[in-house]
């Protein structure tokens, strides 16, 4: 332990995590960061070895109630969708699968625009210069010039990956069709770049990239901030967050690996632990103060959770695609339904992102759209499916309802004794019918490709990648947690930058604006450090 | 509590030998139902004849916590019948079938024989090609500038419209070299 208490204490490693901790390092701060996971080596991911789609099932489960990890904590589900999550420095970019679009103009606008939830306090051209910074940092690859957001600036530092034939084949049916695509925005390397190796098409991403391509924090920010002087203590899970007579925070309590309870003290805490970890943590901190839980005067706390309800759109191709290849993080995109046209029957739309399929094992147990099948037809299903897919992803904004939430078990704990969060959650109407059109669309898309056969998810269970909206943004102290700088409205000196800030969900993967906002809030800390208010 | 040890499951190898787990009646009726549920057709073997010891001694090593399912899915109550087997399964016990059938299927396209006849080599390492990639020379990424800008404007609440905007690439300059190969830095604008 340092003898000087911390400037600033992070929870959580993750994807804001390593932002904010790298920006606050560069300027100076004693940075100290705590993460309940483990540092990973590249030789730990599976996706080399034989073993891969079997280990993908368990051990690299994308949810922790799979995975069941001792730093995992268990999640009790009260909804269709699964969250999913790592835990470990990087957080979930560990297996993220690097997928790098930005919230669109729109996204922030949706209560003016269009009725419905609530605008944000700030915008996409506020977030601009720090979507230009986090792309350098993360290191993304793409094409520039997509006509479905402003014109840029600043480009990509990398060409784009390759789009795969399934991509050229669904390019070409989008240009008969006169429907947008663009090669996606990953944050992969399509090139050597900061250190790192380029992309090899192996297209095991989620399980965590063996050449380090993909841009995890453990590789893209974390040595970079402990080389400034961030320390980094793993293997500390967090319990809660303490405060004091004057309602300040004044650091958190944690446990360490051999149980011992710890107290970590800090002027400013940064809550980073994703939207489903901090709620918890806030709810944990409950006190006489603040008995319904930390920053929770407007009740919001854990509530308003956004996931992405998440179809999946199938196309077989008779010829070989090879398309158990390919980055992970979507080979191209759509948003030609993205926008508001309230005769489709609901508001708002959705991202398409075409993704690989998989090997043998995921196309005899298909884990998206799809059937086993037994018997002498098990080999044309393997023959016909192997290598001849494409798969549109298809991510719906899920607007905000109070009823989702978070809230904490009274019967399930961690292996900490911490109580478990409970995740409350269905899937409005808007998002429903938004889903049915939207399938309706790809299927078309896939048919005009070629496809002779589609085969349709229409709520996958295992799609809650994208957490969101348990703490969100805004000017009213009754009606937000957040101000528009991501500092609480009732503790000044505790910031949250993860996705519960989200007031909105947008359609599109988040964690490129999670990272912008990260930043955002990064560079206020350092601009209001001299009138910042810090416990005595 | 927290940290991932050198014993955690990260690592691959489970018990020792998992196989000594299994019977031989357990045996006769895992290939009883490997040989039902993936049989000998269309040029591919059948998995009773691809699943040997060594194959699901792999599977069970590359992942222990399928012994105990397993052993339940071929326990000698449910009777002979490979049909009534699954069926009871099915019915009464789907993460044990899941589990049965994870096994099986994992040991048959592991089998290096079975990946050759399927013509999937495994995941590979790909180099990504430098250079203008040809869907630019196709005219495809043309065809969707000319159609304009697609954002809508949260001022007007329409299509943007963007004045000069691109109708063509080449209206750009592409550049494979975009940018700079160190991170953190102020990248490169190749317009
Ligand atoms: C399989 C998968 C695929 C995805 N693909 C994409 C994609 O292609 N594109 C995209 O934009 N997004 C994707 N996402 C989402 C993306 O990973 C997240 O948006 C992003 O990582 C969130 O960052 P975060 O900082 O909010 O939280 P995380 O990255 O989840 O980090 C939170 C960290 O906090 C730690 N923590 C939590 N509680 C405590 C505690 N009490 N004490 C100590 N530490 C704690 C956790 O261990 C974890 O390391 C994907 C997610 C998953 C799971
Ligand atoms: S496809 Fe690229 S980014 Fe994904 S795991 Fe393979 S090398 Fe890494």
């Amino acid at each position: 332990m340092a003898s000087e208490p911390a400037d600033v204490l992070i929870v959580g490693a993750g994807a804001s995590g390593a932002v904010v901790a790298l920006r606050l390092a560069e300027a100076g701060f004693r940075v100290v960061c705590l993460e309940q996971g483990d540092w990973h080596d590249l030789a730990d991911y599976p996706g080399v070895r034989l073993d891969w789609e079997l280990q993908q099932r368990k051990t690299w489960a994308t949810s922790p109630n799979i995975r069941q990890l001792p730093e995992d904590y268990p999640i009790v589900e009260d909804s269709p969708v699964s969250p999913l999550m790592f835990n470990g420095v990087g957080g979930s970019t560990l297996i993220f699968a690097g997928a790098w679009p930005r919230a669109l103009p729109s996204d922030f606008r949706v209560r003016s625009l269009d009725g419905v939830a609530d605008d944000w306090p700030i915008d996409y051209f506020e977030l601009l210069p720090y979507f230009y910074r986090t792309d350098r940092a993360f290191g993304v690859s793409a094409l520039p010039g997509d006509p479905a957001y402003p014109p840029d600036t600043d480009e990509a530092p990398m060409p784009p990956l390759p789009i795969g034939s399934a991509g050229l084949k669904i390019a070409r049916a989008h240009t008969r069709l006169g429907w947008h695509w663009w090669p996606e925005f990953n944050a992969i390397n399509s090139t050597p770049y900061d250190g790192r190796r380029p992309c090899v098409q192996r297209s095991t991403c989620q399980s965590g990239c063996n050449e380090g391509a993909k841009a995890s924090t453990d590789l893209t920010h974390w040595p970079k901030a402990i080389a400034k002087g961030a320390r980094l203590i793993t293997g500390a899970r967090v319990r809660r967050i303490e405060t004091n007579d004057a309602g300040l925070a004044t650091g958190a309590t944690w446990i360490d690996r051999e149980g011992a309870e710890r107290f970590e003290p800090a002027s400013v805490v940064v809550l980073a632990a994703n939207a489903i970890g901090t709620p918890r943590l806030l709810l944990l901190s409950a006190s006489g103060r603040y008995p319904d839980g930390l920053a929770n005067s407007s009740g919001l706390v854990g509530r308003r959770l956004m996931m992405h309800p998440f179809a999946n759109v199938a196309g077989l191709f008779e010829e070989p695609l090879m398309s158990w290849q390919g980055q992970f993080g979507d080979l191209i995109e759509s948003l030609e339904f993205y926008e508001t046209d309230e005769k489709r029957g609901f508001v708002r739309g959705a991202r398409w992102g075409l993704a690989p399929t998989g090997g043998p094992i995921n196309t005899a147990l298909p884990s998206r759209a799809g059937e086993q099948v037994w018997g002498p037809d098990h080999h044309l299903h393997v023959r016909t499916h192997l290598g001849h897919g494409a798969n549109w992803g298809i991510f719906a904004e899920d607007l905000p309802d109070e009823t989702n939430r978070v809230t904490l078990s009274t019967t399930v704990t961690d292996s900490s004794g911490i109580p478990a969060p409970e995740v409350h959650y269905s899937m409005a109407e808007n998002a429903r019918r938004m889903l049915d059109f939207h399938i309706e669309r790809a299927t078309e898309s896939m048919l005009e490709a070629g496809a002779f056969k589609v085969e349709v998810d229409r709520l996958m269970r295992y799609s809650g990648w994208h957490l969101l909206g348990t703490a969100r943004m805004g000017d009213d102290p009754e009606t937000s947690v957040l101000d528009p700088w991501n500092r609480t409205h009732d503790v000044p000196n505790l910031y949250i930058v993860d996705g519960s800030c989200f007031v909105t969900s947008s359609g599109v993967n988040p964690t490129s604006t999670i990272a912008a906002i990260a930043l955002r809030a990064a560079d206020h800390i350092v601009e209001s450090r001299f009138n910042q208010q810090v416990p005595a | 509590m927290t940290a991932s040890s050198a014993s955690s499951p990260m690592s691959t190898t489970g018990g020792s030998e998992p196989l000594a787990t299994l019977d031989a009646g357990s045996r006769a009726h895992l290939a009883a139902i490997a040989g039902r549920l993936i049989p000998e057709a269309h040029g591919m073997p059948s998995a009773a004849e691809v699943l040997t010891d060594d194959r699901v001694r792999f599977v069970l090593q590359a992942r222990p916590d399928l012994v105990e399912p397993l052993r339940g899915a071929l326990r000698v109550e449910l009777g002979d019948d490979v049909q009534a087997r699954l069926d009871a399964l099915g019915r009464g016990d789907p993460a044990i079938l899941g589990a049965l059938h994870l096994v099986i299927v994992a040991g048959y396209y592991t089998d290096r024989r079975v990946r050759e006849l399927i013509g999937y080599p495994g995941q590979l390492a790909i180099e990504v090609k430098s250079g203008a990639p040809s869907y630019l020379d196709e005219g495809l990424i043309d065809a969707v500038l000319a159609r304009g800008p697609v954002w809508r404007d949260p001022v007007t609440g329409r299509r943007a419209e963007v004045a000069g905007a691109p109708r063509t690439y080449k209206e750009r300059v592409w550049s494979t070299t975009a940018g700079s190969t160190q991170g953190g830095n102020d990248g490169g604008d190749s317009t």
